[in-house]
């Protein structure tokens, strides 16, 4: 009663126009739901309107004239509401659509045309409906009272029970409302214990207020071969139609078990249309330029591997996503510049994560300057290693290229001294290069995670302070500038504090620093601040 | 590993471009003696030639589904006599753990050039073991960067040693054996014995989230 089914389109929907104006007619008919947004009382206009494809007010305006005739419109408002599920019309027609056609063409979120509420509407919905209908039957009640005090004869042998069936009615019902009942309608779910007791005591009532208007002039003699006789019937009834009901439940589950595999054939499939056709697709037209294949299919790749494993954190948790999107990002740039005629890649291995901090940001920033000099001076393979642990985060970077001096860097030269070295020196860490001939070149930092380690691994700080002080030295370029500068956890006399009583991280990954050809943190804050 | 004695390998890969890639990338001294794109045409090549290496895909149609890993688990009684290389197109952990249970010696990706598959396929011949750098983050990652300190009997297996972690951390780091060695000060042999010894731990570890990793994939 409440699936439309063959009443679907294939086409777009298109949302009818709620009072703004006449809707394109190229939509078959939209199914019955009942809309959330711009909705008076139950939405229940609003979703005929829909489907019916007419303006919203003149079903109002029919709902009420009918109401006039024998409460018919209340009766159809109710029973409606009751049973029509609540839903944007266009999105349920999207969704009764072949998921094969849809894609995973982004759904939009809402019709608009549903949102867009009258003022009208809008100042009607303000209104405290439930509590008026409340206060209206009291109100009711009260009168009747009135009335019988002044003689009027009321019924309340049939008023009484008329009242009792109607109540226990709507209890049985009113566990349909609200955001259950799509649930309940469609999976017979909704089975916690509070909807069983409403359910059964919503029968009892209902039975209840029958059975007394039926038997008013029963003698009660009669009344229990009555009961009886219709409890038979009721039992009888329910025997027949169960298997009936069964079947249903069945196909229902079964149906939407195929839509969802369906669904999520069509997710596969159009995923492999958007990304992985569409690369294969540029690949081919740029055979010729051998960075750009390779730049595209290790795009492709990352996002494929993203896609299947489905483990990609979320923004700003994990330092080791920063990190390899960061390296795409460098991959992208460089392939980029270097015109598509190499191919650039880096290797990305990582080990250990934790969620990204200042210190941790100025590692990366230092990284990324490191990479961009590795893919441009040096020579692949570029890998680069991220190491987590709990006290400090340790990058890595390393190519085959020829190597150089570092002693023979200009002072002048900010590139590898400022934006790679001093970046992470000024958040208490550690960074040096080892360059050789024909060993490559390494760029290794090294950011402490926790505070009281970050003071302890510069004792660079204390002895750079005498030095700083010297006329001459640019103040923005001193250690113990940046130092005091720097993070605000850091207590202001930290730079001046004695770093005896704390060890220096353990020099444990640096196995066999070459003394002559290393670029120690000291060193080269010294040399950065003469 | 000499010219003299050429190294038979068997290649085993369900996509016959790649098969031919890494037919014309091998060096001279890699013969190859059979092909199988599946489970089981893999495991009847490998019975009725019995080469010395194995170069396995680790997604493998056909048989019981098991891929590279149930490759090796059927060939386990030839394992004295002939290795696994598992090679596959990613470094997922998912992919690795499995085929190095299995017993594979060794794991390097598609993406490796043809004179290093060379030096890998010499590598496990040798009875060495080849570790690519993500294999190595991985182990890293799932036995923990902290260094054992005091190696306890009974879980020695699920730690590995300063020295282990040292090697391990430059192979990460994109550092050929060779560099390894002459970054550490130890000879080509003691790396190769390091990363043999961590590949003992790998498989035999019941080391607590490697075991949950594996038992949570039904890998065990």
């Amino acid at each position: 009663m409440t699936d439309p089914g063959p009443e679907t389109s294939t086409s777009a929907p298109t949302p009818p126009a709620d009072q703004t104006g006449v809707p394109p007619r190229t939509a078959p008919r939209l199914p019955l739901r009942r809309p959330r947004g711009g909705r008076i009382l139950g939405g229940v206009c609003l979703g005929v309107a829909a489907h019916l494809d007419v303006p919203v007010k003149t079903v109002r305006i029919l709902m009420l004239l009918l109401s006039l005739v024998g409460g018919a419109g209340i009766f159809a408002y109710v029973f409606l509401w009751t049973t029509v599920p609540v839903g944007d019309p266009a999105r349920a027609a999207a969704d009764l659509r072949d998921p094969a056609l849809a894609r995973l063409a982004p759904r939009t979120d809402q019709a608009p045309g549903l949102d867009a509420s009258s003022p009208m509407s809008r100042l009607l919905s303000r209104l405290p409906v439930r509590d008026i209908l409340v206060g209206s039957l009291l109100l009711a009640g009260a009168s009747a009272l009135v009335a019988s005090r002044f003689g009027v004869t009321i019924e309340w042998s049939w008023v009484l029970p008329v009242v009792i069936a109607l109540g226990g009615t709507g209890l049985a019902w009113s566990q349909l409302d609200a955001s259950q009942r799509g649930d309940l309608l469609s999976r017979a779910g909704g089975r916690t214990p509070n909807g069983v007791l409403r359910l059964v005591g919503g029968l009892v009532l209902a039975l209840v207020g029958v059975l007394a208007l039926v038997s008013q002039d029963m003698p009660s003699s009669a009344m229990l071969p009555a009961v009886v006789a219709a409890l038979a019937v009721l039992a009888g009834a329910a025997l027949v139609l169960a298997p009936w009901w069964l079947r249903l439940l069945r196909e229902l589950g079964e149906e939407r078990a195929a839509r969802e595999r369906a669904n999520e054939r069509a997710d596969i499939a159009a995923h492999l249309h958007d990304s992985v056709l569409q690369t294969l697709a540029l690949i081919q037209r740029s055979a010729d330029r051998p960075g750009e294949v390779t730049r595209l299919a290790r795009n492709q790749e990352r996002e494929l591997r993203e896609w299947l494993y489905d483990d990609r954190p979320a923004e700003g948790t994990s330092l080791a996503a920063d990190l390899r999107g960061l390296v795409a990002d460098v991959e992208n740039r460089m392939s980029e510049r270097l015109g598509g005629d190499e191919a650039v890649s880096v290797d990305v291995v990582v080990v250990g994560d934790c969620p990204p901090n200042d210190a941790t940001r100025a590692l990366l920033q230092a990284a990324r300057e490191a990479t961009v000099n590795a893919v441009v001076h040096g020579r692949p393979p570029v890998s680069v290693y991220l190491e987590v642990s709990e006290a400090a985060a340790e990058v890595f970077i390393r190519d085959r290229g020829e190597g150089f001096d570092v002693e023979a860097i200009p002072h002048d030269r900010f590139g590898v001294r400022e934006s790679i070295l001093g970046r992470v020196q000024r958040r208490g860490g550690q960074a040096s290069v080892r360059s050789g001939p024909g060993g490559g070149t390494e760029v290794r930092l090294n950011v402490p995670l926790v505070e009281h380690s970050a003071e302890a691994s510069h004792p660079a700080a204390v002895q750079g302070a005498p030095q700083a002080a010297t006329p001459g030295s640019r103040p923005d370029a001193t250690p113990v500038s940046r130092q005091a500068g720097g993070p605000a956890s850091r207590p202001a006399a930290g730079p001046a504090s004695p770093p005896a009583g704390a060890p220096p991280l353990p020099p444990a990954t640096y196995p066999a620093v070459d003394p002559s050809a290393s670029l120690s943190a000291p060193s080269t804050s010294q040399e950065t601040s003469t | 590993m000499s010219a003299d004695h050429p190294t038979r390998a068997v290649l085993v890969d369900d996509h016959d471009m790649f098969r031919a890639g890494v037919r014309a990338s091998l060096d001279a001294h890699v013969e190859v003696v059979g092909e199988a794109a599946d489970v089981d045409a893999a495991v009847a090549v490998i019975r009725a030639t019995m080469p010395t290496v194995v170069l396995l895909d680790v997604h493998l149609p056909g048989g019981g589904g098991g891929g590279g890993a149930e490759v090796i688990t059927r060939c386990a009684d030839l394992l004295a006599g002939t290795r696994f290389l598992a090679l596959s197109v990613s470094d997922a952990a998912e992919d690795v753990v499995a085929v190095i249970r299995a017993g594979a010696r060794g794991y390097v990706t598609k993406a490796i050039s043809g004179p290093e598959l060379s030096d890998a396929i010499d590598r496990v011949s040798g009875g060495d073991a080849v570790f690519s750098p993500r294999l190595a983050g991985f182990v890293l990652d799932s036995f923990g960067t902290q260094a054992a300190d005091v190696a306890v009997a009974d879980d020695e297996l699920d730690r590995l040693s300063a020295r282990e972690q040292e090697v391990m951390r430059l192979i990460a780091r994109g550092y050929s054996y060779r560099e390894v060695a002459s970054e550490l000060f130890i000879s080509i042999k003691t790396v190769e014995t390091h990363v043999s010894a961590v590949l003992r731990k790998l498989q035999l570890s019941s080391r607590h989230e490697l075991t949950r990793w594996a038992a949570a994939r039904r890998l065990l």
